[in-house]
């Protein structure tokens, strides 16, 4: 009877679910079911020596995914080594650990067809990790030994000394790296954020440097791992217990970031000579940080501004009426610590380079001006509302995500509160902050491409000072 | 292509369990129509990626419509009758006055006769035009739509086998992609051409002529074949983009975009019966079209290498490629175990030589191109380190390869690259949006199942047959080869 009740109950109900018969109306006035989305639930644990634990269990496929990060991170590099947190992750995923010399740690992680790579940010080191179900064990030993016993091989840091001092050579070949780094040093001048690796500053670092750095910030209670796949809790613990249980915690190192400089107060204009037949443009000012309560009004702004794609005005206005590019966006860089830039990208012909910075500033200029209408509004809340439920779309990203939250110390509700956050921006909000943090008149202005097919003058076009960058001088 | 084959496979080599799992979920139904369609439930996030692939791409162009299925892939995000416009009946005369006066700008502007006045006044009128047309405009309609109902990732590219337009939305938004996919099947209007042809031509600049490694691999590829199409780059050239035309596209956009070469793939959270009543109400009706046919040139054998110099303001840089087939070839499967020995990672052949012992090159990297249906490339790419040359490069990866044509690789190096080859794979399925573009790509070359096998393939070949396609593909008369490197004034 109740089988029978089951049946006559899915029938109902899958006989409700199905679709029209027929399309009845414009796609935008379907009508649809409620989303269900519950946050997905991500264990937590800490450790004796305080090594914080995340886990998203998930047994579809027989992976696992690590994702360590460590305090730390390239802002602390000294002047005169910059490059020191770069070296330092390639002498860690390369110089061997443990037992296993360089070239045996490779073939292990390669016979099992693992990855692990180690990368440097500005505030952290982080080990990513992939590896079979069926390796567990023989992985997180090696993971144990590259937290705790790398061997920085010194022929290893020589590789990757000379690998680094190449990319030096090398970065004036892209355009956008050099406009990258040209915005960065413009606003940050001598500061980490504004310095990059030379070949003298890498070939400064010698092998105690980076013994030293992971002394002073691989400890327990500096470490953070999180873990997705095809693994229980219990069966984590117990790994994590025998392979770092009997590492101790230690005093943690000064973490401060050092301080900005004066942001500059006036715009100008930085030109890198480039024999191709586009220009990349970028343009940039000083930003906000995470902790800055105008960041939510700031997202919905931007998408508006250059976030939101084909729904952005510089996109529509650029590209789509006046076909001047491929690519044009602006972006808020949230600073995890110290406030970071505002940046806005495009490409065009060098014939038009004048032309699509004045037009990019018009659009900046407008919404300092005008308050955004109550259609284009809705559309970046909507949008920033309604994919939230993408920011847990796999495994991997719910556990990490967690992770980086707790690291980086964002409010315990940022989730949660979210989407209400958005849903409150007015336009009087937006028109606010683009007043508070756009300033047209003042950005900084790289422009990199065959500056004799300019329109014009670009100091006279622009009426902003011209700074020439010498590309041969960078090395 | 690899990626693609092995997708199914190698479930089979190291998880049986997980093989029948994927086998039982993936479920595959075709409309009377034709239309493929692919869904796989996964119930994890409230989320599903649906991608629709068209079994056609650069390589189905002619010397006459060259970029056409990219520039097409564009227009199609421009709206239909309902989408994108005011008024589309008010629209439409404007519309063919657009097109009359464009196509004449085309054709005059080769013209060595055309007085350049009248070029001029011309493009006057088609400015005016195109002002007077933005009345009607509403633009980015399909996106706007998309944003609003949580839709992320609306894309879609353009490779020489075929064409995909993708969206991932919440759960609850499958029939707005329903919805929005068949209007823009049946009833796209091309509007805005003469506009994006131009962004077209920045896009080229961007990707090709302002970046060094994109014009090496174009430079590659186009010297590399000499008859078949994969030789010409898929956004076409600049001479070819400025001359598109808005016929070509309809044309292109009517004879291939029809369910007879389309495949559906839905992968997240949805019931599949759900999905296959709600595409064949929105794609069942759209009439059958014909197939698109095979490409019938066929590369002829090399006699002999092909060198290049590419003159660009950068350091050098080195590319090598050798012919070989495509899949399903029983070679194929060499060149996929070859390519993760020689170098796949960091204890492979090259690898380990070029970049850890000697430091010759600050890196190396290979894989196949430039497309998966026709006879292709397998393809080394490898960067100097100052003051090392890419001749001295050559010279050792010359070496490494002649060392494959007599001596065995060990059954360790074999082992491993199985193992990686596999487990890659079982990576890009982690996702919804990977396993959909796996299984996607999969089915529009063949049919999905029919590598399933794959895994127990590259298990069965053995080294004496990866001497024996050393021996047959790594020669010098087959390669191309070149060399990106500042000009010596």
């Amino acid at each position: 009877m109740q089988a029978v009740l089951s049946i006559i109950l899915l029938l109902l109900l899958v006989g409700c679910s199905f679709p029209p018969a027929h399309q009845p109306v414009r796609p935008d006035a379907l009508t649809f079911p409620s989303l269900k989305f519950d946050f997905p639930k991500v264990e937590h644990v800490t450790l004796a020596n305080g090594i914080e634990v995340y886990l998203r269990s998930d047994h579809d496929i027989p992976l696992i995914e690590i994702t360590s990060m460590i305090g730390g991170g390239s802002i602390f590099d000294p002047p005169d080594k910059t490059g020191l947190s770069a070296l330092f992750v390639k002498g860690l995923q390369t110089g061997g650990a443990g037992e296993f010399s360089p070239q045996r740690f490779e073939q292990t992680l390669e016979n099992m067809a693992a990855d692990l790579t180690v990368t440097s940010s500005s505030y952290a080191y982080s080990i990513d990790m992939s590896m079979r179900r069926q390796d567990l064990s023989a992985g997180f030993g090696l993971l144990a030994d590259v937290l705790r016993r790398p061997l920085f091989d010194s022929r290893r840091i020589e590789v990757a000394r000379q690998g680094l001092i190449e990319g030096v050579r090398r970065r004036n070949d892209d355009p956008g790296s050099i406009a990258g780094r040209t915005l960065a040093q413009s606003i940050y001048r001598n500061h980490p954020f504004g310095r990059t690796a030379k070949k003298k500053s890498l070939s400064l670092i010698v092998r105690a440097d980076l013994l030293a750095l992971h002394q002073t910030y691989f400890q327990p209670n500096n470490l953070s791992i999180a873990v997705s796949g095809d693994i229980d809790l219990n069966e984590l613990k117990t790994l994590l217990f025998q392979t770092l249980g009997d590492w101790n915690e230690a005093p943690l190192p000064n973490l401060e970031p050092p301080k900005l400089p004066e942001m500059p107060s006036k715009g100008g204009i930085l030109i890198a000579d480039k024999d191709i037949p586009q220009t990349t443009i970028m343009l940039g000012q000083p930003g906000i940080d995470k902790n800055n309560p105008d960041m939510m009004a700031l997202k919905v702004a931007n998408f508006i501004l250059g976030g939101g794609g084909f729904n952005s005005r510089m996109m529509r206005e650029i590209r789509s009426n006046h076909g001047l590019a491929y690519s044009v966006y602006s972006y808020f860089q949230i600073g995890r610590e110290l406030p970071e830039l505002f940046i806005a990208k495009c490409e065009t012909k060098c014939e038009s380079t004048l032309e699509v910075v004045s037009l990019m500033r018009a659009q900046m200029q407008k919404m300092v001006d005008t308050p955004v209408s109550d259609a284009e509004l809705t559309t970046a809340k909507e949008s920033l509302i309604n994919s939230f439920v993408f920011a847990f779309n796999n495994s991997h990203s719910i556990v990490t995500r967690q992770q980086r939250l707790d690291f980086y110390a964002y409010p315990e509700d940022y989730m949660q509160s979210y989407r209400q956050k958005i849903a409150a921006i007015t336009t009087d909000d937006v028109l606010r902050v683009s007043r508070k943090y756009l300033h047209p008149d003042k950005l900084q202005i790289v422009l990199v491409g065959r500056r004799n097919d300019f329109e014009q003058d670009p100091a006279a076009a622009l009426g902003l000072p011209v700074e020439n960058i010498d590309l041969d001088n960078d090395y | 292509m690899r990626c693609l084959i092995t997708c199914l496979g190698l479930l089979l080599l190291s998880q049986p369990l997980y093989a029948s799992f994927l086998a039982d979920r993936v479920q595959e139904e075709h409309l009377a129509n034709g239309l493929t369609l692919l869904m796989l439930e996964r119930h994890d996030a409230p989320t599903v990626s649906a991608y629709i692939t068209f079994r056609v791409g650069g390589a189905n162009e002619g010397q006459s419509n060259r970029g056409i299925a990219h520039l097409l892939e564009h227009m199609l995000f421009k709206g239909t009758k309902t989408l994108g416009t005011s008024d589309y009946l008010a629209e439409k005369p404007l519309l063919t006055k657009i097109e009359a006066v464009g196509s004449r700008i085309d054709r005059l502007k080769n013209d060595p006769d055309t007085v350049p006045e009248k070029l001029e006044e011309l493009r006057k009128i088609l400015r005016q035009l195109q002002q007077q047309h933005k009345q009607y405009i509403v633009k980015s309609e399909f996106s706007r739509i998309y944003a609003e109902n949580g839709g992320v990732g609306f894309n879609a590219f353009t490779s020489k086998d075929q064409t995909t337009y993708l969206i991932s939305l919440p759960a609850n938004k499958l029939e707005l992609w329903a919805s929005i996919e068949s209007d823009r099947l049946q009833n796209a209007v091309l509007r805005e051409f003469y506009i994006e042809r131009e962004v077209v031509r920045e896009e080229r600049r961007r990707s090709y002529e302002s970046n060094p490694s994109g014009m090496l691999y174009e430079a590659l590829i186009a010297n590399a074949f000499t008859v078949h199409p994969y030789r010409n780059p898929v956004i076409g050239w600049d001479s070819d983009i400025e001359n598109l035309s808005l016929a070509a596209a309809r044309d292109f956009f009517e004879r291939y975009y029809r369910p007879v070469n389309m495949v559906i793939t839905l992968v997240g959270d949805f019931k599949s019966q759900y999905a296959l009543q709600l595409v064949k109400n929105y794609f069942g009706a759209i009439p059958a079209g014909t197939r698109v046919p095979r490409v019938v040139s066929v590369e002829p054998p090399q006699h002999g290498e092909k060198r290049i110099t590419i003159n660009f303001d950068a350091e050098p840089a080195l590319s090598i490629a050798f012919h070989k087939p495509a899949m399903p070839a029983p070679d194929d499967y060499c060149a996929d175990l070859l390519m993760d020995i020689l170098a796949g990672g960091s204890s492979s052949r090259l690898y380990k030589r070029l970049v850890v012992e000697e430091q010759l090159a600050s890196d190396v990297r290979i894989y196949g191109a430039p497309g998966s249906r026709y006879a292709n490339l397998l393809v080394i790419d490898a960067t100097p380190r100052y003051p090392h040359t890419a001749t001295e490069l050559e010279t050792v990866i010359y070496q490494e390869l002649d060392r494959l044509k007599t001596e065995p690789v060990t059954t360790a190096e074999l082992k491993r690259a199985r193992n990686r080859l596999v487990t890659d794979n079982l990576r890009q399925m982690r996702s919804n949006k990977g396993l959909a573009r796996l299984l996607s790509s999969y089915a529009a070359l063949g049919d999905w199942r029919y590598m399933t096998g794959y895994a127990d393939r590259i298990e069965t070949i053995d080294a004496s047959q990866l001497i024996a396609f050393a021996n047959r593909y790594l020669l010098a008369s087959n390669r191309t080869v070149v060399v990106l490197k500042r000009e010596v004034k």
